[in-house]
């Protein structure tokens, strides 16, 4: 069993070891490729880095007369052997252990002489551990050749892990850890842990590929010790391998930062700034420009001049007060959530198809209704100023200037006077630039003379609004579906030629085509309401789901219904797992589809308070959370890995509670 | 909530209870048992309520067994320990006709040349009891103490190979452990991956 002899081979029971080198000779300062080979007799293994459940892998200790850097060991792509209940990790058959060597360039000798103390284990069910010294002696020349065993160092390349390193993620549930990556090709892989501490080498590896996205759910190993290190992966399907590197994914949702008093200034400021660059956004900057350009050199009354700043500052405020008063009542709403309403995209299509027309000198003038609307901002009566103002604030609504959206979402999750204090900040903002035109001279000695360049200027401008307008319908397909979206271009058109006919008509006609142009913005605006939504939306929230809320649960509970809560996040490994396992089955979809189970779903993708209170409830810090209620009796806590078995198991279970409660 | 275009693919088939893991956690109960000793008598578990005792996995013919045995580092450890009162159960659950399988008289014999000294040897043919208690290799070593708790369970010392010359570096877990245990203290590392030769079960 233990072998001491300076050879090149040696044998042991069931296994014959020796070394060879890839070039018969070596060149002074250059890399050489020395290995060992280790040929099990049949049935017979030799072991991987990670060995598996039992076993150990070969080590070798080298040492030279030369000052050589010996690297370490290339693993070729281990399999993984059952052995009785055991799975370990090694190589039936011949296998190189190749290692790389750093020649160096001031090598005063001859010939160089490695040494290689060598200990392995040889298993079949048994194991026999065995010892060997090797030694090869290689004469050193300018020129390197290759040796005889340099087809045995071509062949093993070829089962070499390959140099790309991927990189993923992985997490830890009671009970298993979930490995996410994204592999170079489409493949089932396996994954070989390079700690022997990280899962149970026995047990299925649960593999769900979806194109390159590659999820492994695997039991984890007694031993585990849950720390935040990088964990090392081995990723095989038998013929390639790649080296993955998995981050711990941290479980943690996205948090937008409350107001702190001195963080709700630097909100303040930040919305301020939003508000000065929202007024050079496509949409409002032709309403301002046209504005700005017409202003009129008449001395104001300060009450006139401050007109547009109290337009926008009411209009803000109201919007505020609506979207405070929906949030108390218990909806979720952000900035912009009027844009989900498809009625309000296509009213507001039309308001800016008529301003491009109006721009375009297309639009009727001085006619009866479309003559309200610019008697209303046109002219420098306090009135016009004001309704100046509410245009903007509406016109500004779709565009959502770069500093908005934080200060907006934070307005929105703070107190509702935080709240009040960001939206007139953003008013001021965007008031500001006109209001200085308005109110000083100085500032209007500032613009450009008028002439007549600015009807080349004012046609220029309709782009923008143009430009508005194709975007606004292109967000209008994502709520309905193309035909709709047909409907809506062919109803702006016709809108647009009715208002032209209009413009160049004269008397009791002019006023049919004008009313026929207001039927239309009606008559499209109402049928939006009703449209049905694509199925290609960006929202394919199931419609069987509802959104989870405490008190919607207290009710059902107290209502004697069977109730699933399932708290999941969008990166949250294992929760997709689930959902593309469990949740996806066609039976389950059928059972939470089915009148008598109510299904809830709680998003914890960004910070939410009631379900961080739900998670606490259960002990736990995050996602996945599985309940299932029965009536306010009975609860059931699902594990964190489901199967349909299980949730179709605890339906079943739910409704019988029921039937006996 | 499942993506329409994703092409979706399930690989294998899932099974949770497909575990032969162990049923026995560190700081909880240590589960009771009762195997036949090498003079054809009953133990049991529960008979050595308020005792420390150890359990050991062994198979005579293992490369990590005999590392430990013929550097005489087990039996001095049984002496050690059965000196302070300690239980120490020697269990086989080699399958008869597999690698280690003894008969009690052979088992006596194997324990006298090696001048070992465990308070009983038991066998568990079946393999119920190696399986209870998640034995995966020999040896594989368990701390159970005076109130029946699971204490310690894992490999018998922190370096992974059959070479006895290893012995002396390496850190023991089970004299380390029972040492801190008798001092009142609690074990450092209460779960190690244990390492040598798989126990060979019957099935």
């Amino acid at each position: 069993m233990n072998l001491a002899s300076a050879n090149t081979s040696a044998t042991g029971p069931h296994i014959e070891v020796s070394i060879h080198s890839e070039n018969q000779s070596w060149q002074p300062g250059s890399e050489q490729w020395i290995g060992i080979l280790l040929e099990p007799e049949d049935e017979w293994h030799t072991y991987w880095q990670n060995p598996g459940d039992s076993g150990e892998a070969p080590t070798i200790n080298w040492s030279s007369d030369a000052e050589l850097q010996f690297g370490h060991i290339q693993w070729p792509i281990p399999k993984a052997i059952p052995v009785a209940h055991l799975v370990n990790y090694g190589y039936e058959g011949a296998n190189l252990l190749m290692v790389p060597v750093q020649v160096p360039e001031n090598l005063n000798q001859d010939n160089i002489t490695i040494d290689a103390s060598l200990s392995w284990l040889v298993c079949k069910e048994d194991c026999i551990p065995g010892w060997a010294d090797l030694s090869l002696t290689l004469p050193v020349q300018q020129q390197s050749q290759p040796s005889t065993s340099k087809p045995l160092f071509d062949d093993q390349r070829q089962s070499l892990p390959q140099s790309q390193a991927l990189e993923g993620k992985y997490e830890i549930t009671e009970e298993h850890i979930s490995i996410a990556f994204t592999a170079p090709v489409a493949s089932n892989w396996t994954v070989f842990p390079i700690r022997s501490d990280v899962i149970q080498h026995n047990q299925i590896q649960q593999a769900i590929a979806d194109g390159t996205q590659f999820t492994s759910v695997i039991p984890l190993s007694d031993y585990f010790v849950k720390s935040d290190d990088a964990l090392q992966f081995l990723v095989s399907d038998g013929e390639t391998g790649y080296y993955l590197t998995t981050q711990a994914n941290s479980m943690v949702p996205a948090t937008i930062e409350t107001s702190e008093t001195s963080s709700l200034w630097l909100l303040v400021v930040m919305a301020f700034v939003g508000g000065l660059i929202l007024n050079i956004m496509p949409c409002v900057l032709p309403v301002l420009s046209f504005k700005a350009l017409s202003l009129s050199e008449q001395t104001m009354s300060l009450s006139k001049k401050l007109g547009y700043l109290i337009g926008v500052l009411f209009s803000f405020n109201v919007f505020a007060v609506l979207i405070i008063a929906l949030k108390e009542s218990g909806n979720a709403v952000g900035w912009g959530f009027h844009m989900q309403e498809p009625a309000v995209i296509v009213a507001l299509c039309f308001l800016f198809v008529y301003i491009t027309l109006t721009l375009l000198d297309i639009g009727p003038t001085g006619a009866k209704f479309a003559g309200v609307g610019q008697s209303l901002i046109k002219g420098d009566s306090f009135i016009s100023q004001f309704f100046t103002g509410v245009l903007a604030a509406i016109v500004a609504s779709p565009c959502t200037a770069p500093f908005m959206a934080a200060a907006l979402g934070v307005a929105l999750l703070s107190d509702n006077i935080s709240a009040f204090v960001i939206f007139n900040a953003l008013a001021i903002g965007f008031a500001l630039p006109m209001t200085l035109l308005i109110v000083s001279k100085t500032f209007r000695n500032r613009l450009p003379k008028p002439g007549p360049w600015m009807n080349t200027f004012k046609v220029f401008l309709a782009f923008p609004m143009l430009a508005t307008v194709v975007w606004l319908v292109w967000v209008f397909l994502g709520q309905s579906n193309g035909s709709a979206q047909f409907v809506l271009m062919m109803a702006l058109l016709l809108f647009a030629l009715l208002l032209w006919i209009a413009s160049v008509s004269r008397g009791w006609w002019q006023n049919v085509m004008q009313v026929s142009a207001l039927g239309f913005v009606v008559f499209a605006t109402y049928i939006s309401a009703s449209v049905t939504p694509n199925d290609n939306a960006t929202d394919n929230t199931a419609s069987f789901e509802q959104a989870y809320s405490p008190a919607a649960l207290a009710e059902l509970k107290q209502n004697n219904q069977v109730v699933l809560v399932n708290m999941t996040a969008d990166w949250c490994i294992t929760c997709k797992v689930n959902e593309q396992v469990a949740f996806a089955d066609q039976q389950v979809q059928s059972v939470l589809q089915s009148s008598t189970v109510n299904y809830m779903v709680g998003d914890w993708t960004n910070k939410n308070t009631e379900i961080l209170e739900f998670l606490q409830q259960y002990q736990r810090s995050g996602v996945p959370l599985y309940v299932i209620y029965a009536g306010d009796s009975y609860e059931q806590v699902l594990p964190q890995i489901l199967t349909a078995d299980i949730v179709i198991e605890a339906i079943n279970q739910a409704k019988k509670e029921i039937n006996h409660g | 909530m499942v993506k329409h275009s994703a092409i979706l693919t399930l690989f294998f088939s899932f099974a949770l209870s497909l575990s032969v893991q162990a049923g026995v956690k560190v700081d909880e109960a240590a589960p009771d048992f009762e195997l036949v000793n090498e003079a054809g008598k009953t133990v049991k578990l529960s008979d050595y309520q308020g005792k420390y005792v150890v359990l050991e996995w062994t198979n005579h013919l293992c490369p990590y067994v005999k590392k430990h045995y013929e550097s005489g580092n087990m039996p001095n450890l049984q002496s050690k320990y059965t000196d302070k009162d300690v239980v120490w159960l020697q269990v086989i659950s080699s399958a008869e006709g597999k690698q280690g399988y003894v008969e009690a008289e052979e088992a006596v014999a194997l324990n006298k040349e090696r001048q070992a000294a465990p308070s009983h040897v038991l066998f568990d043919p079946e393999g119920d009891v190696g399986k209870l208690y998640g034995a995966k290799t020999t040896p594989h070593m368990y701390i159970i103490n005076p109130e029946g708790e699971l204490k310690y369970a894992g490999a018998i010392d922190s370096i992974k190979s059959a070479d006895p010359a290893d012995i002396e570096k390496a850190t023991n877990y089970v004299d380390t452990g029972l040492t801190s245990l008798m001092a009142g203290g609690e074990v450092e590392n209460k779960l190690t991956p244990p390492y040598g030769c798989s126990v060979k079960y019957k099935s």
